[in-house]
């Protein structure tokens, strides 16, 4: 019986993981490829099944001008536009966060649950909603098709994510501590960034974390509010998709925008391990 | 140069935490709060800190109304029952913290810091983590650390409950030194606790608190000696004091088919029901006596608590030995009369064997 | 505790929050009362014609709602339980623990639309591997993408990987941080896995998984990504969620108005469909 059910355990993680992995293998196949060995019959391994190119990738880093498909600007376009948000709606996320789990507020009927479940709700709207009254928003105060628009409208995506994550997190350390840090002669705000603060990085981390997520994959508002000044990262891969399908540079470059993430996946590994994920996420 | 409450009431939700308390603290005085759990002994520390706001009452200070000083400018420190130390700074950075807060210059904080080490014996412990220490070790530290700060006001809430029974001694005979020679005399100490052995140990005025309410106040003595109620009685022994339903004639008390000799105090009682109280400890086994039937058998230490009935009494004796008891086994006890208190049907106290004779 | 500074801890998140969001909300509201369309772009006002429309004239909105739901509801229950199951094996000691837990983490950190890209040729009918290795095993070609209903289920599996690992991180989490004590206690009971899982594990988990479904739910009924790469919300209209067909309202048929006024209601109904849901769900695991 237990044999039974490890024998089945490993089926089904291996499984899972082919199935996990299956379309990047495809898609490393797919990048080194040319047009006949895609058009013609399906083609998997590389000099078994076809002659392999670097074409794909070498297309990525040629300009339009040259007939490549520039991809290194909007790569780090998203960098800067995914960080930045992600910075300011940590840092008001987590001031808010602070508040709501620490302090009462009582305005009328509304109390400190309401609060936080106005913030964690912003998540319910679809991009769509949002995105045309955003078009007209940005385009009035001049800020349509600029990074800086783009920031603006992620810290509304991002900042119920800090929210949720930091006042969960902030509810699990004791106000006791934050009472002492008060006795010793701190105000609220010292109290919080010389007391609290320090120990709550196990949260930040992850909040951060979820944010460059949620951010870095944000499709639909930059494809709205976005036309050629500025170009996101997964606006450019989709756009490419519209067009010839050249599968190769579009293998090459799905490749190349899922990478950084990867290395999010080891650093979240690594504390899940070390026992600080868990506090910070229940 | 006093710390005075005056009718403070708490009452944040449907039950009172703090019901028209008032007292009067004076400098280089031990009070300790005397309570069960949620009786408001950490409401009342919390509003004095400043952490709560009272609804109703004032409350003042050096003849300063303490509502217009916010916590961080109060002169008070607390020591927590739940170890509360920095984490994230080591032992020496966890007692210069108010310090530092308080910008006192570099020489007065290495003296001052080096003074409350050596006061709870942790010389050598400055570079330690706080997560590397014990239990009793971090509780020094916040002890420390509230020494360290010289304030005028030093509330401490159950500091001993989560340590183990041998460090909890040891701990309150050091505290005891502490207090006694270690602090200046401008200090107030307000101690909370719930064991009345801790209370009398420690020696200090008690203030008996349940359910928000005071219900005594005086020297801890005389909380010993005459509790004013039955509920007072019930706070301030462990055992409970055992509480019996009897009737007095002229020369005996009666109750549950046995008969005592009434005691001289009670002389001047009047002959009706009263609820007669008697410590654990003044009933002995007596071959000569009562028969009760043994309910259960603890031992604790070297004494032997044993909780016996007959009829629909129940008792709690106190015995100074171990010995081996069953339950069911009955044996004969005998009470020490002179040590019987009498509270009328409403719970006051009418007769002490300390003093008090209200008949 | 109760003090002053408390409002500017509080304040600045929540007013940058409002002040982002209190133009397009009330442009929404008002755009949502105007026929704003292709014909006559101004912002004119029709008072509640729109919103009749919507609910006496449009089946096609509320069918985008079922099926919409059916997707959300669909994935969030697999992605429950293969990522607690998935949690469950990797929580305890086991080969190459690290080595699973960081792989079983790697499709959420991939950006949906750009792995839909590579999942639509993957699945393409006649130049797509799944295709032709099922043709090698003689099964004939499975319409993957033009088939109305199992496009449903392409959607559903392309989903269901993306998102699996949120769960599962959830989950994971949840677990290693579980006390210790029961799981003793059911040792030295000697109950079996099944029983331990049933009557330890799950019960423990019930806060934290009402928490992670929730979220799930949140997040999937927004799906758009996956339609709009995968399918375009096809074949006809087999796999519109509400979110696309507000899409081709808006900004294909330029019908700004009536977009507008989807767009409200689509709120309005999410926001109460979701309390209600978290009320209930909570109530539920409660009374376990």
């Amino acid at each position: 019986m237990e044999k039974l059910y490890t024998f089945l355990k490993y089926t089904f993680i291996t499984l899972w993981t082919v199935f996990i992995v299956a379309p990047f293998l495809w898609a490393v196949s797919t990048s080194f490829k040319d047009f006949q060995s895609v058009n013609s019959k399906v083609t998997y391994i590389p000099w078994l099944d076809f002659e392999p190119t670097l074409e794909g990738w070498r297309v990525l880093v040629k300009s339009p001008a040259r007939g490549g498909v520039d991809i290194v600007e909007p790569y780090f376009n998203s960098i800067f536009v995914t960080c930045t948000a992600s910075l300011v709606s940590i840092v008001l996320g987590t001031l808010a966060a602070y508040a709501l789990s620490r302090f009462t507020f009582k305005a009328g009927f509304v109390r400190n649950n309401d609060i936080t479940f106005f913030f964690i709700s912003q998540r319910i709207m679809p991009p769509i909603v949002l995105s045309i009254p955003f078009f007209i928003f940005l385009s009035t105060i001049g800020l349509l098709d600029s990074l800086l628009g783009l920031v603006v409208v992620y810290i509304v995506l991002l900042m119920p994510i800090a929210v949720w994550i930091m006042v969960d997190f902030f509810n699990r350390v004791p106000k006791e501590l934050d009472e002492t840090a008060l006795i010793d002669g701190c105000n609220p705000y010292q109290a919080f960034y010389k007391v609290v603060l320090p120990n709550s990085i196990p949260g930040l981390i992850v909040a951060g974390m979820f944010c460059i997520i949620f951010g870095w994959i944000d499709f639909f508002f930059a494809f709205i509010l976005t036309f050629t000044e500025v170009q996101l990262l997964p606006v450019k891969v989709v756009a490419l998709n519209s067009s010839i399908t050249p599968w190769w540079s579009l293998s090459a470059s799905a490749l190349i925008s899922v990478a950084p993430l990867i290395i999010v996946a080891f650093v979240v590994e690594r504390y899940l391990s070390k026992g600080n994920l868990s506090g910070a996420l229940k | 140069m006093n710390l005075i409450g005056e009718n403070i009431t708490y009452k944040p939700d449907d039950q009172f935490h703090l019901n028209d308390v008032s007292f009067n603290f004076k400098k280089g005085n031990l009070y300790t709060i005397l309570g069960r759990t949620l009786s408001g002994k950490t409401t009342f520390l919390k509003t004095i800190a400043g952490l709560l706001n009272p609804d109703s009452g004032n409350l003042s200070f050096e003849e300063k109304d303490f509502s217009k000083i916010p916590v961080w400018e109060r002169n008070v420190a607390m020591v927590y029952q739940q170890f509360i130390n920095y984490p994230h700074l080591n032992v020496y950075e966890n007692i210069i913290f108010p310090l530092k807060q308080r910008k006192l210059s570099q020489d007065q904080i290495k003296t001052d810091v080096e003074e409350a080490l050596k006061t709870v014996g942790l010389i050598g412990f400055e570079n330690r983590k706080i997560q590397e220490l014990s239990g009793g070790q971090q509780q020094r530290v916040a002890l420390a650390r509230s020494l360290a700060k010289k304030a005028k006001i030093l509330l401490l809430d159950e500091p001993l409950v989560n340590l183990d029974y041998k460090l909890r001694e040891q701990l309150r005979e050091e505290f005891k030194k502490i207090f006694s020679e270690g602090m200046s005399q401008e200090t107030i100490l307000i101690y909370s606790t719930t064991d009345p052995q801790e209370v009398m140990e420690l020696n200090g005025e008690v203030i008996v608190l349940d359910e928000g309410k005071v219900l005594q106040k005086g020297p801890a003595k005389e909380i010993f000696e005459n509790p004013l109620n039955l509920k007072v009685a019930e706070i301030s022994n462990d055992p409970p004091m055992n509480i019996l339903k009897g009737l007095k004639n002229s020369d005996d008390l009666n109750f549950e088919n046995i008969s005592i000799k009434s005691p001289k105090h009670f002389k001047n009682l009047e002959n009706q029901n009263y609820n007669f109280g008697i410590r654990a400890s003044e009933i002995k086994l007596d071959d000569n006596g009562e028969e009760f039937e043994i309910e259960l058998a603890e031992i604790s230490g070297s004494e032997t608590l044993l909780h016996l009935k007959k009829g629909n009494s129940k008792l709690i004796a106190l015995i100074e030995e171990v010995m081996n008891f069953k339950i069911h086994q009955k044996v004969k006890i005998n009470f020490n009369s002179n040590k019987f208190y009498a509270f009328n049907q409403s719970g006051e106290l009418v007769s002490s064997p300390y003093g008090i004779n209200n008949g | 505790m109760n003090f002053k500074h408390k409002f500017v801890f509080l304040f600045p998140g929540l007013f940058v929050l409002i002040g982002i969001l209190i133009f397009p909300i009330i442009f929404t509201i008002r755009l949502s009362l105007s026929g704003w369309n292709s014909y006559t772009p101004e912002m004119n006002f029709i008072g509640i014609t729109n919103y009749i429309r919507l609910f006496t004239d449009d089946p096609r909105f509320w069918e985008s709602f079922f099926r919409l739901s059916f997707l959300s509801v669909t994935t969030v229950i697999l992605q429950y339980v293969i990522g607690f199951a998935l949690a469950l094996m990797v929580w305890r000691e086991i080969k190459f623990k690290r080595f699973f837990r960081v792989i079983f983490l790697i499709p959420m950190m991939t950006t949906p639309v750009i792995m839909t890209v590579i999942w639509r040729t993957f699945f393409h009918e006649s130049l797509g591997p799944v295709n032709d290795l099922l043709g090698n095993i003689g099964v004939k070609p499975i319409l993957w993408l033009s088939d109305p209903v199992i496009a449903k289920f392409t959607v559903i599996i392309v989903e269901v990987w993306q998102w699996t690992p949120f769960m599962f991180l959830l989950l994971l989490a949840g677990l290693l941080s579980l006390p210790k004590e029961p799981f003793l206690a059911a040792a030295i009971d000697g109950a079996s896995p099944f029983r331990k899982f049933v009557y330890v594990t799950f019960p423990l988990m019930a806060p934290i998984s009402i928490g992670a479904i929730i979220i799930r739910l949140i997040e999937a009924s927004k799906i758009m990504d996956t339609v709009f790469v995968l399918t375009s919300g096809g074949p006809g209209t087999a796999t519109e969620t509400s979110s696309f067909y507000i899409y081709i309202k808006g900004l294909r048929e330029f019908q700004m108005g009536y977009a507008a006024t989807l767009s409200f209601t689509y709120l309005v109904i999410m926001i109460i469909s979701l309390t209600i849901i978290a009320k209930v769900l909570t109530k539920l695991m409660i009374k376990e």
